[in-house]
């Protein structure tokens, strides 16, 4: 435990760019970015109005000063719902870093042949690989979702400071809707779903990374892609009635994009208005987090754990015998 | 000295091969605790591969038990007992002398972490400082400092000087020997500057084409080589004698004699013991022909 402690440490001081400060950055630029447009005015009815959407009244927020209670609280209630999504950005970025982080995690340590020291220490390679998983799966991700909400809060309150210089106090309905404080919390709740569907990808970069001498990237995204041309090509030739999409969509989309969040809806045929709770106008993180949950019935989620454990399994025991 | 003593690395019939190139061939060796021994040999003879098949790095063919582990089974536990310098400047870029030996004390279970910050602060590295801007003579200073805290039976080190400077060598070989090594401990080398390392060694293996060519005790090559400055009169005697090396030194003849009684050859002129660099070269001949 205390050894994971520090290769768990280890990792983050290695990759303290792409884990802390690149999604600082996106988190920062995207602040300042909305704050800009807000700070020119224009924006806020435009935004006000996409909130109010799917609203009886209609896009007419400009006379947002006569806003009644009622109205104030639906508002409330679908912003609350909503906020976290201006943070797509940044989990769009955690999927990057990861999935170049599993890229180079068992091979750029025999590139710059530090492996050697590290071998040179009583670390079992099980330890070594799983402590690069454990933060690919779950420190990450739990770093990515604490700057998201952060930001989403901030731009929560550049909004509601908007609308008052527009003559609508938002605070007090906003921030007493429990809803603004369970949506994050919902958020992390999808982080052991976000594990499951991500596993494949985890594991074939993972395996990828542990196997290639050289062009890591090349052998892992080209060979796939590839793969699927040359059985597009053969069946074309040969008149044979492969079903090269069943193939693209169920082995290699999941090898390459599971580290998406949210990538399990189009895995599993989840449509839009699935996400849409009956009782509600708009898309909101309780109805996500439902459709999620239940994309764990799937059995193609299971057997691509199982592809994903073994990949990982496969990377441990050639690390055994790697040297350079 | 206890009489019983098990050997720290044992191998019999060790083997390796890379596909059909053979790297080390049916080498059969042990190492008593408490040696410094050279695993002296030319490029490509066999040296690194033995080493890390003692390391557990790679697989191999025969026996080999090092602290009565065997590396390929046993290479986590072997780990808590062994450590190694696989080569200079391997330590990753990004890490700082201080998070390195957070690190390491965070790990290892021998890690003494004062005498590795004793060692640092004889440096001039600095605690902040990353591998990425340090000199190749202080990534392996920090290397050693981390080392030499570990308190393990075994030590390996492959080439640890390469392209080093001279002051670095001597610095790095001294610090090994006044600080770090006693009794209960042994050390492996591979070098190629052997006149650097000849001084500490206790024991000597030379190893050419994956076989062991020479393994001796210094002492014992001490008295079966000899190095004879001939005079002019005796070169006809002397050679009958069997030289396994001639060279000319100012128009003299010196012959190296392997096993000629000292008496028998100092009437032939002026006898000294051979350099191990002069034993090597002797031995080597014809390695890259």
């Amino acid at each position: 435990m205390k050894t994971m402690k520090w290769l768990l440490r280890r990792e983050f001081w290695e990759h303290k760019g792409a884990f802390f400060w690149a999604p600082l950055a996106v988190s920062a630029i995207l602040s300042l970015l909305i704050a800009t447009l807000l700070g020119f005015g224009g924006a806020a009815n435009n935004i006000n109005a996409s909130y109010n959407a799917h609203d009886a009244q209609g896009a007419t927020v400009s006379i947002a000063a006569h806003l009644g209670d009622e109205q104030k609280a639906q508002l409330a209630d679908i912003m609350s719902r909503s906020y976290m999504f201006v943070s797509a950005p940044i989990f769009l970025t955690l999927s990057f870093i990861v999935f170049f982080y599993c890229l180079g995690a068992l091979y750029d340590e025999r590139r710059d042949r530090s492996i050697l020291f590290w071998k040179s220490l009583p670390i079992s390679d099980s330890m070594t690989v799983m402590s690069k998983l454990a933060m690919a799966a779950f420190v990450v991700p739990l770093i990515t979702i604490i700057m998201a909400t952060a930001t989403s809060l901030l731009v929560l309150l550049m909004f509601c400071i908007t609308l008052t210089f527009k003559g609508v106090n938002m605070f007090a309905p906003l921030f007493t809707t429990p809803t603004v404080y369970l949506t994050p919390l919902h958020i992390v709740s999808l982080l052991p779903v976000y594990v499951l569907w991500a596993l494949p990808t985890m594991g074939w970069l993972m395996m990828v990374s542990s196997w290639a001498r050289s062009k890591a990237f090349l052998w892992a995204v080209g060979v796939p892609l590839l793969s699927v041309m040359m059985l597009y090509w053969v069946a074309r030739m040969f008149h044979l009635q492969w079903d090269i999409a069943w193939y693209a969509k169920n082995v290699i989309a999941r090898i390459l994009l599971g580290v998406l969040p949210g990538v399990w809806f189009p895995f599993t045929g989840v449509e839009r208005g699935q996400l849409v709770a009956p009782d509600q106008i708009s898309i909101g993180m309780s109805a996500i987090s439902t459709q999620s949950w239940a994309t764990l019935s799937n059995p193609e989620l299971w057997i691509g754990v199982a592809a994903g454990a073994a990949m990982i399994y496969v990377a441990i025991r050639m690390r055994r015998w790697r040297e350079e | 000295m206890n009489s019983v003593t098990y050997p720290v690395i044992s191998a019999k019939g060790l083997s390796k091969r890379y596909g059909k190139q053979i790297a080390v061939d049916d080498i059969s060796f042990d190492i008593p605790p408490g040696r410094i021994v050279g695993l002296i040999g030319p490029n490509g003879s066999g040296k690194t591969t033995t080493l890390k098949a003692v390391l557990g790095l790679i697989p191999f063919e025969g026996q080999l038990s090092v602290l009565g582990l065997d590396p390929r089974t046993q290479r986590n536990a072997l780990m808590e007992q062994v450590c190694f310098i696989a080569d200079v400047a391997i330590l990753p870029r990004w890490l700082r002398v201080s998070d390195a030996i957070d690190f390491v004390a965070g790990i290892h279970p021998k890690f003494n972490r004062a005498k590795a910050e004793r060692y640092i602060a004889r440096t001039k590295l600095q605690p902040s400082m990353k591998v990425k801007a340090m000199s190749k003579g202080m990534v392996v200073q920090l290397h050693l400092a981390l080392v030499m805290a570990i308190d393990v039976k075994l030590l390996v080190l492959d080439e640890p000087t390469l392209g080093l400077d001279i002051l670095y060598r001597k610095q790095f070989y001294q610090n090994l020997l006044e600080d770090y090594f006693d009794e209960n401990k042994t050390i492996v080398i591979t070098t190629h500057q052997v006149e650097e390392v000849e001084h500490i060694l206790s024991d000597l293996m030379f190893i050419r084409d994956g076989k062991i060519v020479l393994a001796a005790t210094m002492d014992e090559v001490g008295e079966r080589y000899v190095e004879v400055m001939i005079e002019p009169g005796h070169v006809a005697a002397a050679t009958q004698l069997g030289p396994i090396d001639q060279r000319t030194v100012f128009g003299k003849s010196v012959m190296l004699f392997d096993g000629v009684a000292r008496e028998h050859l100092a009437a032939l002129g002026e006898t000294r013991n051979p350099s191990i660099a002069d034993l090597f070269v002797a031995t080597m001949k014809g390695s890259y022909a």
